[in-house]
Formats: structure tokens, sequence, C-alpha cells
């Protein structure tokens, strides 16, 4: 296995994500779209099939999917029609699925992203809209199926095989649940299953032009698992393609549809490629075809919200926040908006970021939460940010205070600190000094390294003088006074 | 008052000469008596009618306002919902399916005032075009009892001619209206694709499905139509049209109506058939119609396209009986696959399984080119010419079938009975309202039937011409032997 070249090779990767839109009922139906409901209490005569229903055409689903379209600057069919695709599962109440195959309402688009500080553009090759189906649950001696899930209204959203790396697509997931998230279509929490992912992935030496075939794999539940499982997929592709240089491409890497493994980090066919239905797609005749007006269309063009990469660039030029630090913040809708309603409070942009994005969200991260469960406001954590600008608190003081936010998110920051005399900083030049001086007295050595030149002698020292005062003392008090010290000897 | 169209019977109940008890009863003693002979009723709503009769007796007295049909008994397809109600849509599939829910139509109808008698036979899945593919009994005609009465709204049209109700409702894919009411001697009605309503309509080949009334006269249809051709948001191909004007032309005379006939398409219309259609021709040109020859050469691949495009639309209407949810689930089945398989399997007749496996097959890689597409793109031509031939005319007439009501076991060949849509795939290939009138007897004492149709939304020119033809015929007025 050793001379397997994997450099020698390049990735091949699209991605067909699944979004549920938020809309208040069904795609065809009146019954309502709620997550988490007792089974089968959000079904009516159209979500089961009843002989005789007919479906119905939500109307904002449409404005959620040409918003979408717009949003990634995609062409709007004016014209767009619904097709029955067929096949038999328990969990499809009509065993066909509305789907828009032959003329589906958005065509092209470009996802822009950041992968690592390079700005990338995918292309979209398609986005159209469907009806979810319901879930099967399997019990000890039978299976019941839950309907309350079938009929909910999807965009899948498919991309042209455009990235190159187990990376890219990262970017470009988190980007486009980004744009859902800003444009307000969908919650797209993959936990409850309202974004998935199915990712279609082939490799080739670097110089050949030509595509090879191309397995799918399903049923990620999360972007970490996708990458996963797209290296893994990589992998397992360069490896058959070396290890049987004379077999047929197929027969070499085995197409078909393929899930991954998330204990074993491999990925396992779950269907060959000959056993794929024949879907008989043909148009929906309970629909009439979806006409769409420029007025309409433009309407929706110019009431578009800021989108993520606009909001990535306005950080960088306005608020001079790092590359990074900037597409960490706008991947999530949330997170941003919680950031610049703090923004309001506290004045410092990079280390307001700083604290979100590394301080609290390191220490969630930890205790297994988001930032929206948290229960944080940003009110609370500006404040916290705003008390070191304004020196109130030292930041190691924030750091101890921000732990106690943390464990209650009500409590106030600004009454914390008021709270807690251990908190209050230390700024009586009478109490600092002595303790200045003791300092000193230990440390005749560091004091002859800073008169020598070396200032880094100089931080130790103030080190030394803050960790006695339990980081209370004003970091700018405690300098000052070493500086006078050293002076005077 | 068992004889009476469903105006008079109405004019009876609005003047207090009869209570709308009175007139269920006197139905339900008529259903009672000879639909054992018939077939024509799948089941009969004593209770409920009952009910409804005494409610509306209560309304009259309190003065409260009544509607159009207030009164007038109605029977009902078995493939329409009423919610409570079993339908079976005559198969044993949904033998003992009851719908959760009011077909549009139907609610429409109550609200009217109309009694809802009961449920009428048809063939399975209104598949077929004889009455003798219903899962339960075969539909006898009141003319002739060895015959059948057409299909597949058979026990719709055998209800009426016999008397045992005034109106009923039908729905019509490819003639399951028109061609019996032909081969029953009464008035069937197919409006314009979207002139009322689907919601609760069990869909057999959606582009094509049309609920439609069937009556004594032409009158009755029309009035019929006023309670039930109201837009409907429920169905996306529901047309927002006012619901009247259904007799605006009543009373008109034919002068300045150009009539079109394909004498072409119609070369091998033969014997009796024939007379009986060139004397209807001769009719409508004594009432002042000028008749035109119009080229529809097409039509002669309507049967095909018609049977590649429902059987198609079908193959997926009908993959929701599956075993799963409600209706049919075989009881030996003991995995999934079986449970589809055998539910299928014992659920479906012959003819609906014939016409999943068609449609199936049409739509499947590597034959949907050379069928589904092709008959779609067909069925645009069909309609283009269609288009073409009312720039000289106003309505086409045809006869509506090739010949008069055959024996129970006539149909060997299911290929024959397929060509019994021949003169009515037209109207609902191109959505078009057309009629089927009585237009005379065979020497076997035989009703047969006209045609006329017209182009979309012009319902009402089609309703004028069809009253003009009856009142000067009145064929429709004679009664079977036996049913009076």
């Amino acid at each position: 296995m050793s001379d397997i070249r994997y450099d020698q090779w390049e990735p091949v990767i699209g991605l067909e994500v699944h979004v549920q839109l938020n809309t208040k009922t069904k795609l065809f139906s009146r019954a309502p779209h709620r997550f988490g409901d007792e089974p089968n209490q959000n079904i009516g005569i159209v979500d089961t099939g009843q002989p005789g229903s007919l479906p119905v055409l939500n109307k904002a689903a449409v404005k959620k999917a040409v918003q979408f379209g717009l949003a990634i600057g995609a062409e709007i069919s004016r014209y767009s029609t619904f097709d029955r695709k067929s096949y038999f599962y328990p969990d499809n109440p009509r065993n066909f699925q509305i789907t828009q195959f032959f003329h589906p309402i958005v065509r092209g688009g470009t996802i822009t992203c950041d992968v690592e500080g390079h700005t990338k553009h995918f292309k979209v090759d398609r986005a159209h809209l469907e009806d979810d189906t319901g879930m099967l649950k399997h019990f000890s001696s039978f299976a019941g199926i839950d309907y309350n899930r079938a009929g909910i209204p999807l965009i899948e959203v498919v991309s042209e095989p455009v990235m190159r790396s187990p990376k890219d697509a990262t970017a470009y997931a988190t980007t486009l649940r980004a744009i859902m998230q800003y444009l307000d279509v969908s919650d797209c929490n993959m936990a409850e299953g309202s974004l998935r992912i199915d990712v279609n992935v082939s490799v080739r030496p670097k110089n050949e032009k030509t595509l090879r075939p191309k397995v799918e794999v399903k049923n990620m539940n999360s972007f970490y698992n996708m990458e996963l499982a797209i290296e893994a997929e990589v992998r397992r592709q360069i490896q058959a393609y070396t290890l049987h240089p004379g077999k047929e491409f197929a027969d070499a890497i085995e197409p078909g549809t393929y899930r991954f493994d998330q204990g074993a980090k491999k990925t396992i066919r779950m269907r060959r490629k000959e056993e794929a239905h024949d879907y008989r797609y043909f148009h929906e005749p309970d629909l009439v075809p979806l006409q769409l007006g420029e007025e309409y269309i433009e309407l929706l063009g110019n009431s578009l919200p800021e989108l993520p990469h606009e909001r990535y660039l306005r950080y960088m030029a306005d608020l001079k926040l790092p590359a990074d630090s900037a597409a960490i913040l706008v991947g999530d809708k949330f997170t941003s908006d919680f950031y610049e309603e703090a923004l309001a409070i506290a004045r410092n942009a990079t280390s307001l970021c700083n604290w979100i994005i590394t301080e609290f969200s390191g220490r969630l991260k930890e205790k297994g939460q988001t930032l929206k469960e948290s229960g944080l406001t940003s009110e609370y954590v500006g404040h916290l940010v705003k008390m070191i600008e304004d020196k109130v608190i030292t930041g190691r003081i924030a750091k101890q205070v921000a732990g106690e936010m943390l464990e209650d998110p009500s409590k106030d920051p600004r009454e914390i600190v008021k709270a807690n005399p251990n908190y209050q900083p230390l700024e009586d030049d009478s109490v600092i000094e002595p303790i200045v001086d003791a300092i000193l007295e230990k440390n005749g050595q560091s004091i002859i390294d800073y008169k020598a030149g070396r200032t880094k002698a100089l931080a130790f020292l103030v080190g030394q003088v803050m960790k006695e005062t339990k980081g209370k003392a004003s970091p700018d008090i405690v300098n000052k006074l070493i500086l006078k010290k050293i002076e005077e000897k | 008052m068992d004889t009476l169209t469903a105006k008079q019977l109405n004019a009876l109940f609005s003047s207090g000469e009869a209570s709308a008890v009175e007139i269920t009863k006197q139905a339900l003693a008529k259903i009672d008596k000879l639909n054992l002979k018939l077939s024509a009723f799948l089941s009969v709503f004593e209770e409920r009618s009952l009910k409804s009769a005494a409610l509306l007796d209560e309304k009259k007295q309190k003065g409260e306002p009544l509607g159009r049909l207030a009164g007038v008994p109605i029977a009902i397809k078995d493939n329409i919902a009423i919610e409570g109600e079993i339908t079976s849509c005559a198969s044993k599939f949904l033998e003992n399916y009851r719908s959760p829910y009011d077909a549009t139509v139907v609610r429409l109808l109550e609200e009217d005032g109309a009694i809802l008698i009961g449920k009428t036979n048809m063939d399975e899945f209104a598949m077929g075009a004889s009455g003798t593919h219903s899962a339960f009994s075969p539909t006898r005609n009141p003319w002739d009892l060895d015959c059948v009465p057409g299909g597949s709204s058979s026990g719709s049209a055998a209800a009426v001619s016999g008397r045992l109700c005034p109106l009923s409702l039908g729905s019509d894919t490819g003639g399951s209206i028109r061609q019996p009411a032909a081969f029953t001697g009464i008035v069937g009605f197919k409006p314009t694709y979207g002139r009322i309503s689907r919601y609760g309509l069990v869909a057999f080949a959606s582009s094509f499905d049309q609920i439609g009334p069937f009556a004594q006269t032409v009158e009755d249809v029309a009035l019929v139509m006023e309670a039930v051709s109201r837009h409907c948001e429920r169905d996306s191909t529901s047309l927002n049209l006012p619901p009247n004007g259904f007799d605006a032309q009543f009373g008109q005379s034919l002068k300045g109506t150009k009539i079109g006939i394909p004498w072409g398409f119609l070369e091998d219309l033969k014997g009796e058939a024939r007379q009986n259609f060139e004397k209807s021709v001769a009719t409508l040109t004594e009432l002042g119609a000028e008749t035109v020859d119009v080229d529809l050469s097409l039509l002669k691949y309507g049967i095909g396209i018609y049977y590649i495009l429902t059987s198609a639309e079908a193959s997926t209407n009908l993959a929701r009986y599956d075993g799963i949810r409600y209706g049919k689930r075989a009881k030996e089945a003991s995995s999934l696959e079986e449970i589809y398989e055998m539910s299928r399997q014992e659920g479906f007749g012959f003819e609906v399984k014939n016409r999943i496996m068609l449609g199936t097959y049409v739509l499947s890689g590597g034959f949907k080119d050379a069928y589904y597409s092709k008959a779609q793109k067909v069925r645009a031509l069909i309609i283009q010419q269609i288009r073409r031939a009312f720039e000289n005319c106003n309505l086409f007439a045809f006869p509506t079938t090739a010949g008069t009501a055959f024996t129970l076991d006539g149909m060997r060949d299911p290929l024959d009975e397929y060509l019994q849509d021949l003169y009515t795939v037209a109207a609902p290939i191109a959505g078009l309202p057309a009629i089927s009138v009585p237009s005379g007897f065979s020497t076997e004492k035989k009703p047969f039937g006209l045609q006329l149709v017209g182009p979309q939304l012009h319902d009402a020119s089609v309703l004028g011409a069809a009253r003009a033809f009856e009142q000067a015929t009145r064929f429709g007025e004679k009664i079977p032997g036996g049913f009076s």
C-alpha cells in the first residue's frame, strides 16, 4: 500500500443538498409543518394519499425557492413544472414523489465562499422543489410509519461536480446553509433532518480531463462527518484504481450508493448501481405549470437581505477582521447576528470577535452546546467585552466572569463583577506598591536583565505582580509602578 | 312522481305538493324494488337520505332559503368521496374503504338541497365501457337486461334510465358518461375540463377525468351544472368562472350555428348507427343549423394515444393502493414485498391490472420516448387540428357510439371494448365540453345517442344545441318497459 501516490489523484466532488423550507404548512397540503410532534398528528388526506385527494402548491415554498435562486445569482424559471417520480416504499404515501425533474424552478447560480483564506466560486446546476417522505420507525415486532414529515417542502440544490477537496465540500455546504439561514427560508438543522447531504465522489489522475464513474455517499449527520466520509471515499477509490490498474473503471470502484460508517471511518456500499430504480418520470397532471411574473421576481430580488459573502467582505473592509475570523462568524447566521448586536455595545471588533468565536465557542464546545442553545445574550457578552475596554476588569478576570455567565446566562456580567470583591480591579497605588516592592525584592536578576535591554524581563515582573493580585491589578498601573521603581534603583 | 325530472320534482317540493321525505321514500322504494334487476346501486343511503329530507322539510317550514336542487334525489358514482360512506370504486381493494372527507361536488350538491340517495356501480376504477368490470356485479341496461348499460358510469346511467332517481353524477375519462348515456337513452354531459372540481374524485387519469351529470333532460343537466361548477381551490386545475349561464342559449334557434361533421373520420360508421346519425344531422339542419365537413383525420390516433396516456397516469394514480395505509391487505402477506404484491393481486381485477401494466410499460426507461412522449406530441397535434376545425364551425356533431348496447358477454376481446371510445375520446383529449342526447332507437328498441362537442368553455353552446335537439325529438321521454 505504501506506493499508492495519493497526491497524483484529483477528487471530483458534487453535492446534492436537501433543505426543508420553513413554511407553516406542507408543500401540497394545508397540514402543519412542525418538527417533534407526536407521530401522525400533522397529516391530512393529501399526506396519506387518500383516494381523491389532490395536491395544491404552497406559494410560500415557491417564494422561498425563488429567494434562494436570486441569492445565488441563478436563473429563475418563468415556467417550471412538477413531475411524478415513481417508486414503492411505505414512507411514500402515493408511491410517487412530486418533484421538478424536467423544468426546475432554479437553474445555475454560484455559491461563493472562503476556503482556508481563498475565495472560491462553486457552480450550482439546479435547484428544485419536491415533497419530503414520511419516516419509518422500527419496533421489535413491527414497523410503524410517521407521516408528519410526508409532504414537507424540500428544495434540492444540486451542484456541478466542481469541488476538488473535502474542505471545498465543507465550505460549500456551510455557505449554502448560511445563505438559507440569512434568507430565513430554512433553519437547516442537520440533527433534526432539515438539512441533508448526499455527496457524489469520483477521482481521476491529475492530468485527466474526463470524469470517471462516481459513487454516491448518503446519510452523513454533520459537516464534520461529511468531510471524513469524502476523505475515506477518495482514499478507497484511489486505492482501487491503483491496485486494479487493468480493470474497467466501474469494476474497480464498484459504483452505487454508499453510506459512511463513523466507527470504522469507511464508506460501505448499500446498493449497486444496477439496482437503481426506473423512476418513470412524467408530468404531474394534477398540478398546472408554475408561471412567475417579472414583477414578482424583481420584487423579491430587491428585498434580499445581506448575504453571507457580502457580510464577510464587509467584516474585512469595515471591521478589519482577519479573513478566517470573518469566515467563521458569517458561516452561522445566529453567531454573526449575535456578534453584530454585541458590537453595538462593545467597540473593539476584533476583540469581541475573538471572545465569541474562540473564548465562548471553545467553552461551549466542551459543554456540547451551540451559542444559540447556550442562552447567552449578545447584550451581556457585549458588556463583558466593554468592561475590558473600559478597564473595569482585566482580561483575566473577564475569563472568570465568562465562566459564571455560562453557568447562568441570565446573570449580567456587570452585576457579577459588582457582587464579587475579588473581581474589583486594584487601582489604588498604595495597595499595589508594597506588592511591587516585594516582587522586585525577590527578583533582582530580572531588574539587571531589564536594565541590560531584555524587555522580556519587564513582562515577567508584571506577570508576577498580576499573579500575586489574582489578576485584579490594573496592568497599566503595575507597569507604571515597576518602571518607576526600577528607575529609582 | 317517480318519472318526474329534477326540475319538476323541485317544483313539487317548493309548491308544497310533496315533502322531501315523500319524494325520498318514493325513490328508496323504487330502488328497493328494481335495483336487484339492474345492480345500479352499490350502496343505498336509507337513513342518511331520509334524515336530510326531514331537515329540508323543516327548513321549508321555517321559510329558510332552499337550494335549486332542494328535494331532488341524486345518485353518486362510487368513485366520488362522501364523508363516512364507502368509496369502493367497485373494486375489492376499496371494498370497505370509507372516505374521511366530502368531494367538493358532494358538498355543493348538499348545499343546494339535493338528497344523496346512494352510490352507483361502475367499471372498477372507471376502467371499462360496459359496467361488467365491477368487482361486485355487472350493471344491466333497463332497455334490455341482457345488455350492458355501457360504462364506466354504468350504475349512474342505469339508475336514471330506469327512473330510480332523476339525477346522478358520473365521471368521464374517455366517454364514461356519454357512452352509457347513449346506451340507456338519457342525457349525459362531460363539461369543459376544469369546470367541475375533481377534489374527491378518485383519480383514474387526472388530465382526462371530469365529473358530469346524467339526467332525463338537458334542462336538468344545466340545473346540476349551476350547482356544482364552482371554482375550487383544492383542485389546481379548477377553472375560476361564474357558475351560471348554462341555460343561456335555451330556446334559441340554431340559425347561424355552424355544426362541423368529420365525415372523413366517420367513414366506417355503418348500418343503423349511420342512418340514425344522418337523421340527427337532418334534424339539426331543420332546426336552422348549417352543417360543414371538418377535417379531424388525426382522431384515427385518438384511441391509441388515449390508452397510452390514460394508462400511464393510472399506473401512478393507482400506485397508492399498496395495502399499507388503507384498503385491502392480503392476510397471508408476511413481508413488505408480499403486502404489495399479494394485496394488489387480490384487490385489483383483470382490466385494472391490464392498464397498470400498460401504463408502467409506456413510461419505463427505453420505451417512454416511443410511447408516452410520442403520444403526448400526438395529443398536442390533435388539439391543434381541433382548434383549426373550430375556426369554421361552432360545434362538432358525432354519433356517441358506433352501435347500440351490446350483450353482457358480447365483448370478449378487451380491444373491442376499447373501440367503444372511438367517437368519445376527442373531447377529453382536448378538454372539450361534450354531451350525449337521445337520438332514437334501433329496430331492436335500443337507444342511440347524438354527441355534440364544443370548444373549451363553450359548455352553454353545447347545452343550448342539445336542448333544441331534445325538444324537437323528445326521444328521452321514452321510459324503458317495466320501469315507469
